[in-house]
């Protein structure tokens, strides 16, 4: 009886999520910002909530760099940020951190996390061999290539591995239609599809013969012979099928919706997809990458997680992802404009600070959500405020000492290494936790012989040393002391703690500074 | 609720939740329904120690001899102090506690090369697809772990992880249930020669702040943490706050713990030292017997070195020689580590685990003096060993040239399921995928012959 109520009920929910991704009247983006701060606080009305207060401006400084850059900003910019009394300087910190060049490469890296997911056994992915596919997508996110430009690219590329961006992405799959056909469906398509691959299971929407009609649209890349597992090339034949597994039947390529693809058009299998994918008539593409790109900047997606779009997974917010989706589609899927539509919004100006007791639904956005960093962030951040610039932001330089910095970055990389999934959780265990306090990166960060910003901060000898308290307050928070740290600190400081030597004390504050949850974690 | 509800599952997201409750109806087995239905004693801590293989080591030179058929090569079966179960010649310590061992013969897998066979023995699942699955340390200490223990759950001694690194990571459970590395041996060179008068030194990555940092100093900079951890949860009473301060706290508390001094082998007697012999495997299994004295439930430890590189067991030359170097090492560190447990009372809750990737060719390759053995995965051998082990016993058997299995063919699968029922964990039990998908910790069937 129950397989029978779930299949009626995404009868029901299918007709929803089919409906085309439609024009709305959005004039430009800062209606498009109302518009959504509208629609959540209708729904803050209906549950009753109070939105929590606005986030203060070193907050708010703090968290746009993070989300929008990847890493913190420097101690300069927050003196400059919170100085600044001219009118919308919000609005202006967006714009200015959406020009910056960091906004592009920490686009890449979020971008690279979810197409080539450090999985099993995946050798291409170790000792950072991306640089190629990392140049690709960075440049157009340089460039703001419209998103469905971008991703009618990867699905229609072909060539080298170490000339062609893209096509790693295939490698490291193997160029299996199977594996293609899942990992592609998940990304662009925010759908699960791959859990009907070897059989039809009662609760899933997705039958065997959707997995693999979709599958077959990469059936025609030429596979590699069994000797050469990880082929470096990639090329479109003009033969070749998918069949059931265990049988004989051949499956034609065949479209999510349904829609089956005109025979013998002439037309390359892999184009007709990504014709299909990237179309604003579709009515998966624009909602599932507008749903990525809001969990990146409020912790949760409006469909969370952001890959498991279904009737089994709906959106807290429908009619918010449906006009947020239809903006994005009629203004050329154009993903710099999404995000300042987004930084924009009162919601993501919100505190996130939550009293004991207190009960916040995270997936109303009355709150903002505490994420947490990526490892490549904690690195990057970690190297900003220990002013070691060099290692900052990946463009894939390639000297000895840019290969250098990218060991010791690797080995760093590795100990606290993740599956990308659930930002609000913090992942880390007592290693990672080991490592922060005792490892070799913070170690030298912090020795007053070694460590660059410790020397600075030494050899200007006309700072007080409450200025010098300040300085690391700011490079590691981003934000001044309050009054009672000031003057806990100050006093350490001054009496140079268990050492009796205020540069040892001050490099004691640092190391504590670098290891509080306030450094470690997006709020 | 019971101790397998209560403990630290992955949180339920409310969508899992909703999920969760529209589907239990349909499948119950969603919810651990029983948890303690396998384990006699649940109060009682259980342990277990891998000994891991690195490289894959020849079954018919350890535990699956054939001396009538030419494949057997040069090593004389011996008898056990179990009647009727005989192993190599090389292993005569490990002989007098054959009433412990479980030899399963007739393992029969499907992956010969060395990072996907070392995926699939590690994980229980084929390399490849799109779930990250956890290795076996982190599965089973998830659920083996007391809660507020001092110390880390898993701790790995000397892995060589270069064959594929995600076979030795937590995957979809997240790196709270990552190992704490002791001594990784990740190198393709030749480890150091120790000289013939010491021991192979193992230390934690990180467990102490380096010397130029003073004790008083430690001291006083964890209250200037703790200080700026106290004012931030305080305005910021979510979960992902107050978990990091607990772990920092965890991590504290080990650094500080006398438990901690598990780690500290100079605190041995030399000839306890000696016994288990002197190298990184014989000093690894010494603390792995230290570390579950003091209560960690998972430990690993290495062997594919010596001091000739670390892929010992990876035999393709020079097979007999180098098998003979490696079961001595073998025999002597795993004896003394039953030895220890047994007179602590502590062997019948540890669980003992002795595998590689795969196995090696019957036949000899290469014949002459550099004769050695190639990957093998249709017919090897594994050993369980210790608590809730039936001991004593060959189960199932390889044909008369050791080409296939003969009798009770066992998958991956199986043998984990096995190894979680000795342990008293039910291998049903699921956790949540990163892909929100349920997954049971072993998929296969317990093989009731082994289990005690």
């Amino acid at each position: 009886m129950f397989p029978r109520l779930v299949a009626v009920a995404s009868l029901v929910l299918s007709a929803f999520l089919f409906q085309p991704v439609t024009a709305q009247d959005a004039d430009d983006w800062r209606a498009t910002s109302s518009r959504v701060d509208e629609l959540l606080a209708a729904k803050w009305k209906v549950a009753v909530v109070e939105p929590g207060k606005p986030a203060t401006d070193a907050q708010f400084l703090r968290r746009a760099y993070l989300d929008l850059t990847g890493v913190i900003p420097s101690p300069g910019e927050v003196r400059a940020f919170l100085a600044d009394d001219k009118p919308n300087k919000r609005a202006r910190l967006i714009e200015k951190l959406l020009d910056k060049p960091n906004h592009a490469t920490h686009l890449a890296n979020a971008w690279r996390d979810v197409m080539l997911p450090r999985t099993n056994n995946n050798n291409q992915l170790q000792f950072g061999r991306t640089a190629v596919f990392d140049r690709w997508l960075r440049g157009h996110f340089v460039d703001n290539t419209p998103y469905d430009k971008i991703v009618r690219e990867l699905l229609t590329t072909g060539g080298q591995v170490n000339q062609t961006g893209p096509v790693l992405y295939y490698t490291t799959l193997e160029l299996k239609p199977e594996k293609l056909a899942a990992s592609t469906s998940e990304i662009f398509l925010g759908v699960q599809i791959q859990c009907a691959q070897c059989h039809d299971h009662p609760f899933d929407k997705w039958k065997q013969k959707d997995f693999w009609g979709y599958a077959a649209f990469f059936a025609r890349l030429q596979q590699p012979a069994a000797q050469q597992r990880a082929a470096f090339r990639v090329v479109e034949g003009t033969a070749g099928e998918v069949k059931l597994p265990d049988s004989d039947e051949v499956v034609p390529p065949k479209f999510l919706d349904a829609k089956e693809i005109a025979a013998d058009s002439g037309i390359a299998r892999r184009v007709q997809l990504a014709d299909w994918i990237t179309s604003p008539e579709n009515p998966y593409f624009a909602r599932a990458t507008v749903n990525r790109a809001w969990s990146m900047l409020f912790g949760y997606g409006l469909v969370d997680p952001v890959d498991d779009f279904g009737d089994h997974n709906p959106p807290s917010h429908p009619k918010l992802l449906d006009e947020l989706a239809a903006d994005f589609a009629e203004h050329d899927f154009n993903l710099r404009r999404l995000f300042r539509v987004l930084a924009n919004t009162r919601a993501y100006s919100l505190t996130s600070e939550v009293i004991a007791g207190e009960s916040v639904d995270p997936r109303l956005f009355s709150r903002m959500s505490i994420k947490s960093l990526s490892p490549e962030q904690v690195y990057d951040c970690l190297s900003e405020a220990v002013r070691l610039r060099e290692a900052v932001g990946n463009t894939g330089a390639t000297s000895a000492f840019g290969r250098q910095l990218d060991q010791r970055k690797q080995a760093f990389l590795a100990k606290f290494e993740a599956p990308a999934q659930r930002r609000t959780e913090f992942q880390s265990g007592i290693p990672q936790a080991l490592t922060m306090m005792n490892g070799q990166f913070l170690v030298t960060a912090t020795d007053v012989s070694r460590s660059d910003i410790l020397a600075a901060l030494i050899d200007a000898s006309f700072f007080t040393n409450e200025e010098r308290v300040e300085v690391l307050f700011l490079s590691a928070l981003a934000r001044f002391p309050e009054k009672a740290e000031r003057e806990k600190f100050v006093a350490y400081v001054k009496t140079g703690g268990p050492t009796k030597d205020s540069k040892q004390a001050l490099s004691d504050v640092l190391w504590a500074l670098l290891n509080s949850s306030e450094f470690m974690l997006n709020h | 609720m019971n101790r397998s509800q209560s403990k630290n599952r992955i949180p339920l997201t409310r969508r899992d939740m909703l999920r969760n409750a529209a589907l239990a109806a349909g499948v119950s087995s969603w919810m651990p329904a029983f948890a303690n239905a396998f384990a006699d004693d649940p109060k009682r801590q259980r342990h277990c120690i891998l000994l891991w293989m690195t490289g894959g080591p020849s079954q018919i030179d350890t535990f699956d001899l054939k001396p009538e058929h030419a494949n057997g090569g040069e090593f004389k079966p011996i008898d056990t102090n179990a009647p009727g179960l005989q192993i190599s010649e090389h292993l005569p310590k490990l002989a007098k506690h054959g009433d412990q061992l479980a030899v399963i013969r007739s393992m029969s897998t499907k992956e010969g090369d060395h990072g996907r066979g070392t995926y699939l023995m590690r994980t229980g699942h084929q390399p490849g697809g799109l779930i990250q699955y956890p290795t076996l340390g982190s599965l089973l200490s998830k659920e083996l772990a007391p809660p507020q223990a001092e110390m880390p759950d898993y701790i790995s001694i000397s892995p060589y992880r270069v064959f594929n690194r995600s076979a030795f990571q937590p995957g979809f459970l997240g790196p709270r249930h990552a190992a704490l590395t002791v001594g990784a041996a990740d190198s393709f060179q030749p480890q150091q020669q120790q000289d013939a008068d010491s021991y192979a030194e193992l230390g934690v990555d990180d467990l102490f702040a380096p010397d130029s940092v003073t004790e008083e100093q430690v001291s006083a900079r964890l209250s200037l943490l703790t200080s700026l951890q106290d004012g931030f949860v305080s305005r910021h009473s979510t979960a992902s706050a107050i978990s990091h301060r607990t772990v920092y706290e965890r991590a504290v508390r080990m650094m500080k713990s006398e438990a901690a001094q598990a780690f500290d082998l100079e605190k041995e007697e030399d000839a306890v030292r000696d016994a288990y012999g002197r190298g990184r495997f014989g000093q690894g299994c010494l603390m792995a017997r230290r570390l579950v004295e003091s209560g960690v439930p998972f430990v690993e430890v290495s062997l594919g070195g010596l001091g000739g590189g670390a892929l010992g067991w990876d035999t393709h030359q020079n097979n007999f020689a180098r098998v003979k170097e490696l079961s001595a090492e073998l025999d002597a560190g795993w004896s003394t580590l039953m030895s220890e447990l047994k007179e602590r009372g502590l062997l019948e809750t540890t669980t003992i685990v002795w595998m590689g990737e795969f196995g090696r060719t019957p036949q000899i390759r290469r014949p002459g003096a550099a004769a050695g053995r190639d990957h093998y995965p249709a017919a090897w051998t594994t050993v369980l060993a210790g608590g809730g082990i039936k001991g004593g016993q060959a189960f199932g058997k390889t044909s008369a040239d050791g080409a296939s299995v003969a009798e009770g063919k066992v998958d991956v699968p199986d043998m984990l399921a096995t190894l979680c029922k000795a342990l008293g964990i039910d291998p049903g039990q699921q956790n949540i995928s990163e892909l929100g998908r349920p997954i049971s910790i072993a998929e296969g069937k317990v093989i009731e012959d082994i289990v005690a």
